[in-house]
């Protein structure tokens, strides 16, 4: 190995160790706490004397006051993140279509103002949301978090989506529309096989985006049971003795469903579904 | 089967005009190659016949019936394209049989379709397969044959072997040739390259700048060009052409006296004459070898008079070697001489 090699290695590991530690210690913080009884959460050792699995017990069999809907919250983060991941789909995969392969009027317009939209930080929104969501008459609804999340996402996905969707060869549009595709046809049957990887990767990341969501969670629902579980576990926080080791419990299955998503969708993550399609 | 006639077609791209009005009349069942060189708009020519590109001006039929406002599909087309373009979620045996579906086909009809066209073009062991686990050539055919099941009136191929090594796209020139003997179906295809267009086509149009130079059968494109775009771009090697002008019934160039017919006493004109009708002899037109590249069955030497260069091709072998001084005998009888000033044959 050249010392020049040498020398970029060890810059990497450098940067790479302290970036591992800083995203590794709070994981572990969790996982310490919620193996931990209450007296010795706070012990500040390393490992606890008498690791225990008894705090997941309390949260799964709800036995804590701040726990008492925890399975309903749970399932409202759920049907939350779902709703909001295949709308936020449904939206950008139309109006990518649209202005990727229709090649419609506006269609620039629409991708600027997408990008546009970028510069106006969320919490600036949160107030216009919860008036607009008051005027709906969806104040408390799930529904509310859903199109407030559809809202966020959207402008994102549509720009990701339309940059994959030029990628797909313009050849197999036009091969198509002789074989006598109508437009919904080369939607249905050849645009979205092929953007399948970047279907799932946009799902995921508007269902990451409201199951992590928390000021809109806040602001737009306000009641035990229509409060994601997000806001439920801020609840902890309004004591002044909070149950620390049941409260990082419920964190560590939160952060659950996001590491499986993850684990289960990585290879649509990649892409190499269109090899084949045109000589390149 | 139908017919295609294109008339006074123009097409512009915002202010670039890249279509002059051109005019070509295509026979039932007849294979009409369009060829020239890259941005002389046959592409376009051939795109605005499948519906893939607006008609600036003009109209184009099929069989009779005026396309200029029929949707792509509505044609009766059919077009194999450079790329392939073959959907890669799906099998040989959905590629091929996809259009049928679109129209929905019976199930049983859509697979005797496939099953005949993978006949037809030997794809019967990989109609399984998708397209990644194909070979070029095999990709090539599996095009083919989305365009066969289908039974159109007219054929299109964008370049359909530009994507091919040169020896598949030899066979695959032959396949096409075959195919079209078989199927008898009206063929436009396009091509850069003029082999192709010699070796298939039953007339050629060649394109340059966004018109047609010359309509033909291709040998008559060879014996009689009308100009001299196409004097240098169908053969291969390309003819030779230099500067002289007429004197006593034959050409005063590369201070020599080539023999020649035709032309006005003191006529500027271009003298060409194709590589294989100038040939090494005992006696004539002294010449210098540069490069001798023997190719077995005949041989080609790079010749110069002064500072130009001549093509000569002989059957057989040489023995010639660069340095070398040869004596050049032109065929009188196949001599071309062009205007030097319109570039149009005398």
């Amino acid at each position: 190995m050249t010392s020049r090699k040498l020398l970029s290695e060890a810059k990497l590991w450098l940067v790479g160790i302290p970036v591992l530690i800083w995203t590794l210690v709070p994981i572990y913080h969790i996982f310490l706490f919620s193996i931990s009884t209450k007296d010795s959460a706070f012990s500040g050792r390393l490992w606890p004397d008498h690791p225990t699995l008894r705090n997941f017990g309390t949260v799964f069999r709800q036995e804590h006051f701040y726990l008492h809907h925890f399975w309903h919250q749970i399932w409202n983060s759920v049907w939350i993140a779902c709703a909001a991941g295949a709308l936020t789909m449904a939206i950008a995969t139309c109006a990518a279509f649209a202005i990727s392969r229709l090649k419609v009027r506006g269609g620039r317009a629409v991708m600027n103002a997408a990008l546009f939209t970028y510069f106006i930080p969320a919490a600036f929104l949160a107030v216009p949301m919860y008036k607009a969501m008051g005027n709906y008459g969806l104040l408390n609804s799930r529904w509310s978090l859903v199109l407030a999340m559809v809202t966020i996402a959207s402008p994102y996905a549509i720009w990701v989506l339309k940059q994959a969707s030029d990628k797909l060869p313009w050849e197999l549009d036009e091969a198509a529309r002789i074989d006598g595709a109508t437009p919904v046809q080369l939607f249905r049957l050849v645009y979205l096989p092929l953007m399948v990887p970047s279907l799932v990767a946009i799902f995921t990341y508007a269902l990451l985006l409201a199951w992590n969501e928390y000021l809109y969670a806040f602001l737009l629902l306000s009641h035990e049971n229509t409060i994601p579980l997000a806001v439920g576990l801020g609840h902890f926080l309004s004591s002044d003795d909070s149950p620390w080791e049941i409260l990082m419990a419920t964190a560590l299955i939160y952060g659950m469903p996001p590491a499986a998503i993850y684990y289960v969708f990585r290879r649509y993550m990649v892409g190499g579904l269109t090899a084949g399609a045109v000589k390149s | 089967m139908a017919t295609v006639a294109f008339r006074e077609i123009v097409k512009e791209f915002g202010r670039t005009r890249v279509l002059h009005g051109v005019s070509l009349d295509i026979a039932d069942g007849e294979f009409v190659v369009l060829v020239g060189p890259s941005g002389c708009g046959k592409s376009t020519l051939l795109r605005m016949l499948a519906g893939l590109e607006d008609i600036t001006g003009g109209s184009i039929a099929i069989d009779g019936r005026v396309v200029n406002d029929v949707d792509s599909k509505d044609r009766d087309i059919a077009m194999v394209f450079q790329s392939y373009a073959l959907y890669p979620h799906m099998t040989v045996r959905e590629n091929m049989g996809f259009s049928l579906r679109l129209r929905n086909e019976r199930q049983t009809v859509i697979d005797g379709r496939v099953a005949q066209a993978a006949k037809i073009l030997n794809l019967e062991p990989y109609l399984a397969r998708y397209p990644r686990e194909l070979s070029g050539g095999q990709r090539q055919r599996v095009a083919m044959g989305r365009a066969i099941v289908r039974d159109p009136k007219v054929f299109l191929f964008d370049e359909p072997l530009s994507n091919l090594d040169a020896k598949l796209r030899v066979a695959m020139r032959a396949e096409i040739k075959a195919l079209h003997q078989r199927l008898k179906t009206t063929t436009v295809y396009v091509t850069h390259d003029q082999i192709e267009a010699m070796t298939m086509a039953d007339r050629i149009a060649v394109m340059n700048d966004g018109r047609i130079e010359q309509l033909g059968r291709p040998l008559d494109l060879y014996d009689r060009p009308a100009n001299l775009f196409v004097a240098q771009f169908i053969g291969s090697p390309a003819m030779n052409i230099f500067d002289g002008v007429v004197r006593a019934g034959a050409v005063e160039a590369l201070g020599a006296r080539w023999p020649a017919a035709g032309g006005a006493e003191g006529q500027r004109v271009k003298y060409g004459m194709r590589p294989e009708h100038l040939e090494p002899a005992a006696s004539g037109i002294a010449a210098e070898v540069v490069v001798v590249e023997p190719m077995g069955a005949e041989t080609e030497i790079l010749a110069s008079i002064g500072e130009t260069r001549l093509t000569v091709m002989t059957r057989g072998r040489s023995s010639a070697g660069p340095g070398d001084r040869i004596f050049l005998a032109p065929h009188s009888a196949h001599v071309h001489l062009f205007d030097a000033q319109s570039g149009l044959r005398i």
